[in-house]
């Protein structure tokens, strides 16, 4: 069991905003909001996998954009 | 040609590869890094598929001649196989993740994601065309074997082998101007997901065709 590394999130998901094509100002202000909602949501549970963060973060990445969602939550399917 | 085209884990990396590269580095960087990537799954294409021709000239110089109803039935059984291995384990089942196990995709995808190098970028081009392999060496044998049996002129056997080499790379490239015409890696992921079935088929059906030929104008 291990905890998890907001920044390491952070830093992921600010690399793939900027390869998408997302404005630095805009990726950094919805990814702290998505991460804050996440962190919230998961909160009340004392053990979370990977996927849950996952499934969680994509959901509310996808209030604000699609693609950056779209992309953290299936970059693993890829090869 | 059709079926090199096809497969998935080249393209898959080089997408990942491209979509790391232009997240880190300048727009122009990440164009050279991925250059080399294409110029390393080139590279490696015609070392295997020349090597298959050594390897066809090794394997049948004593009894195991092409013509050998052995060796006929062995490419087609292997092609058959292929066809029905293609359509059924190519991807995992639900999901758009290839025939890789999971540790190997893994540590490819974390390669991808850390290189930053012209040298380790060729290196990733190479490596991901080299997992192809269970899918891709017994075609460039048959393929091999067929070339150096045909009676055209020499220039049309080494025009074949450079369009074989040349072929597997044209999705690459289809990528590399993608991600240059404002496209992301979601579009991508969004269309592999979409014509999964329909790749699967191409695959399966240029293997089954592969192996009917082999069966009617060699076996029979």
């Amino acid at each position: 069991m291990e905890e998890f590394d907001l920044d390491k999130i952070t830093k992921a998901l600010k690399i793939d905003a900027k390869a998408i094509g997302i404005p630095s100002g805009a990726a950094e202000d919805f990814i702290q909001k998505s991460l804050k909602a996440a962190t919230k949501k998961l909160s009340t549970k004392t053990i979370i996998t990977e996927k849950d963060l996952q499934r969680t973060l994509a959901k509310e990445l996808k209030k604000y954009h699609q693609d950056l969602a779209y992309v953290y939550e299936n970059r693993d399917t890829i090869i | 040609m059709l079926i090199m085209s096809s497969l998935q884990i080249v393209p898959g990396v080089f997408a990942l590869f491209y979509h790391y590269a232009l997240g880190k580095r300048s727009r122009r960087k990440a164009s050279i890094l991925g250059l080399f990537f294409i110029l390393g799954t080139e590279v490696i294409s015609a070392c295997l598929f020349l090597s298959s021709y050594y390897l066809v000239n090794l394997l049948f110089l004593g009894e195991a001649r092409p013509e050998n109803s052995f060796v006929v039935w062995l490419a087609a059984g292997v092609t058959l196989a292929l066809a029905f291995s293609s359509f059924f384990f190519y991807y995992h089942k639900g999901s758009t993740t290839t025939f890789l196990s999971r540790k190997y995709a893994k540590s490819l995808h974390r390669y991808a994601t850390k290189t930053n190098r012209l040298s380790d970028a060729f290196t990733l081009g190479a490596l991901s065309n080299v997992c192809e392999l269970p899918f891709t060496l017994p075609l460039f044998i048959i393929t091999a074997i067929e070339i150096m049996e045909m009676s055209a002129a020499y220039v049309a056997n080494d025009l074949l082998t450079v369009l074989y080499i040349i072929t597997p790379t044209i999705p690459l490239f289809i990528i590399y101007y993608k991600y240059h015409t404002h496209h992301n890696l979601a579009d991508i992921l969004r269309s592999r997901a979409k014509e999964k079935t329909f790749t699967k088929f191409i695959i399966s059906f240029s293997y089954l065709i592969i192996a009917l030929l082999i069966i009617i104008f060699r076996a029979i």
